[in-house]
């Protein structure tokens, strides 16, 4: 709800992102904030906040897809690496400069998508789900028994750094701008496409698919849009990650991180883009913990095996993919809004 | 040509393995209407608790395997009172996402409780192989095979002959439907979840007797899926026929494409029948075809 005295005249007005002028202003310093991270904070922070963008534009893609579109996807983890792939491969073969590589990566991964969302057309829910699984298992396969000099095989690809007007792209300040350039760019539009016509038809199709085709919305082109946007965030994303690690090995996209990403719509909130963006900053704060934590925690308590983190990190994932769904089903995203209806209802109940 | 028997008779009993696995995945979805993705990591817990009573415990295998069977049902019943029970009319994807959790929270506590090292799992059946003439059949397929043949065909008597097993069917059918008719949800799905873990722990007894044990043992868990669509998620006893076809294919996929091609095709094979499954007639062989209504 908007605070007291903002009212809406036009359907411009009502569908605005920013609503008041403290937002714009909020939304400027953080704005700021994100171009000045490389000044402020260290080199390994700056590195966890160039993943952070990466994983961030990934999960955009999977909420607009799942959130939305209610459409399960098991398999985004494999669609960012088709889209890592194919960015990896026009990169080190023909040699093409990055804002014609990662779009590239993003196509293909789009392609990909769209071929198992038309699965989509026939069967939803857990079926579904199996289908993206099978996705994961196929990529897997294809990627290791293809012929190693087109991908690589289980040796993984190496790339070069990526260069802008001659400027070499390898610390880690100009790949973290490359990441808040693209990621902005992606998190602008996914915004933009769930408050289009298309995003209204992801949400009627989601809320029940049987009574959307009667009212004259194209069922099965829009769970198949849904697939395409979806897998050409994970695309991006993907050859996001190419340029980042520099290395593309098949075992950085497996069903586990797919599911990962899921855990991220989960605790962030279904069907909303900032909640989307607060899971992901969320988890990716707490596995950051446990992974620099836990070789401390080994090292004081010396009866816990040095495989304590990998299971702790499992632990903490299941927990929390079923803690969220039986306890706060709508999220982190949820939470803040009573929070804020509240700040802005205070001092009275409603 | 005997190479040929021999790899059809092989194929078959490790398809009943698969069937036997996915009855655990059918017995779950026809009493509570949850696709339980967290079977294959049922299966390395029961083979855990056999492992714990029998080998670090030191009980005899006729005392450590039953009191497995009891851990892996109240484990069961547990796994329902903590997250299932809460989740009854709920969503889909709320239930199937719940099962993914467990999946990667029970891997988890069995690394925290366990430890990743691979362990040797107690001799149940004999080791000596079964020869015929040229044919050469391991025992604990063997035995396996036959044990899921019965167990296959009393449940499928059970979900379609009796009182309990029909109200059940109502359950998977629909939940507010079966409640307002006045069948224990809750009751049906503690049910599915018991008899589940239990079955799990049969398949790892099976699957697992004289050979080593560790946490990766659950990929079997995803090698049944085929099996499990190509039946159709309601039928128990199309699982059988369904075990028997994926098992052969695999089988003589292995046998005859792996060297052609280099390898794995034996392993992808049943995902492919199972994509084609699904975009062709995603209902199996012997499922149910819905309506669907606003």
């Amino acid at each position: 709800m908007d605070p007291s005295g903002v009212f809406a005249t036009r359907y411009e007005r009502d569908q605005a992102l920013v609503r008041t002028d403290r937002q714009r202003v909020a939304l400027a310093l953080f704005a700021v904030f994100l171009v000045c991270v490389p000044w402020l904070l260290g080199p390994r922070l700056v590195a966890t906040a160039s993943v952070m963008l990466i994983t961030a534009v990934v999960v955009v893609g999977l909420q607009i897809n799942t959130g939305h579109a209610g459409q399960v996807n098991l398999g985004q983890a494999a669609f960012m690496g088709v889209g890592a792939y194919t960015t990896g491969v026009m990169a080190t073969h023909a040699g093409l400069p990055f804002w014609i590589t990662i779009p590239a990566g993003g196509a293909a991964a789009a392609v990909f998508g769209f071929v198992f969302g038309l699965s989509a057309v026939r069967i939803k829910g857990f079926y579904l789900a199996l289908t993206t699984i099978a996705a994961q298992l196929l990529f897997h396969f294809l990627v290791l028994n293809l012929p190693s000099r087109w991908l690589g095989g289980s040796n993984g690809l190496t790339l070069e750094p990526a260069t802008f007007l001659g400027h070499r792209i390898a610390d880690e300040a100009s790949i973290y701008w490359l990441c808040l350039a693209f990621a902005a760019v992606m998190v602008f539009g996914a915004y933009g496409i769930t408050r289009s016509r298309h995003g209204r038809a992801f949400v009627a199709v989601r809320d029940d698919d049987v009574a959307s085709g009667m009212m004259g919305i194209d069922v099965v082109r829009t769970k198949a849009t849904a697939f395409l946007i979806g897998a050409f965030y994970a695309g991006i994303g993907g050859g996001l990650w190419a340029y980042y690690v520099r290395f593309v090995a098949v075992d950085q996209f497996t069903l586990l991180n797919s599911i990962w990403f899921i855990a991220m719509i989960i605790v962030g909130g279904m069907g909303s883009v900032t909640g989307a963006l607060i899971g992901v900053f969320a988890i990716k704060v707490v596995q950051e913990t446990i992974t620099s934590l836990g070789p401390s925690v080994v090292a004081t308590f010396p009866f816990l095996s040095g495989d304590i983190v990998f299971a702790t990190m499992n632990v903490f994932l299941g927990g929390i993919i079923a803690a969220f769904l039986l306890f706060e089903p709508r999220g982190l995203m949820h939470r803040w809004n009573i929070l804020k209806r509240s700040y802005r209802l205070w001092p009275f109940p409603y | 040509m005997i190479d040929f028997v021999n790899y059809v008779i092989n194929g078959a009993l490790i398809g009943l393995l698969y069937a036997l696995i996915a009855m655990g995945f059918v017995v779950i979805y026809r009493a509570s209407k949850v696709f339980n993705f967290a079977q294959g990591e049922l299966v390395v817990f029961g083979g855990f608790l056999v492992w714990w009573l029998v080998v670090s415990v030191g009980l005899p295998l006729w005392i450590g395997v039953p009191l497995a069977f009891a851990a892996a049902a109240l484990f069961g019943l547990a796994i329902e009172r903590i997250f299932f029970a809460r989740l009854v009319g709920e969503s889909v994807f709320a239930m199937v996402m719940v099962t993914i959790g467990l999946l990667i929270l029970i891997r988890g506590v069995v690394l925290l409780v366990f430890g990743p090292q691979v362990r040797p799992f107690p001799i149940v059946f004999p080791l000596q192989p079964i020869i015929v003439g040229d044919i050469l059949v391991p025992r604990s397929l063997l035995y396996g095979g036959l044990i899921t043949i019965a167990v296959g065909f009393g449940l499928a008597w059970f979900f379609n002959r009796t009182r309990p097993g029909l109200k059940m069917t109502a359950v998977a059918e629909d939940h507010q439907v079966a409640m307002s008719l006045g069948i224990s949800v809750r009751g049906s799905i503690a049910f599915a979840w018991v008899l589940g873990a239990m079955l799990s722990t049969l398949g790892a007894v099976i699957y697992l007797s004289g050979k080593s044990l560790n946490f990766l043992a659950s990929d079997i868990g995803l090698a049944a899926l085929p099996v499990a669509l190509l039946a159709g998620l309601e039928s128990v006893a199309g699982l059988l026929l369904a075990g028997v076809i994926v098992g052969v294919i695999q089988g003589l996929a292995v046998a005859y494409l792996d060297p052609v091609v280099g390898g794995a095709v034996g392993s992808v094979l049943p995902f492919l029948i199972m994509l084609g499954i699904l975009f062709i007639r995603p209902t199996g062989m012997f499922g149910w075809k819905t309506i669907e209504r606003v």
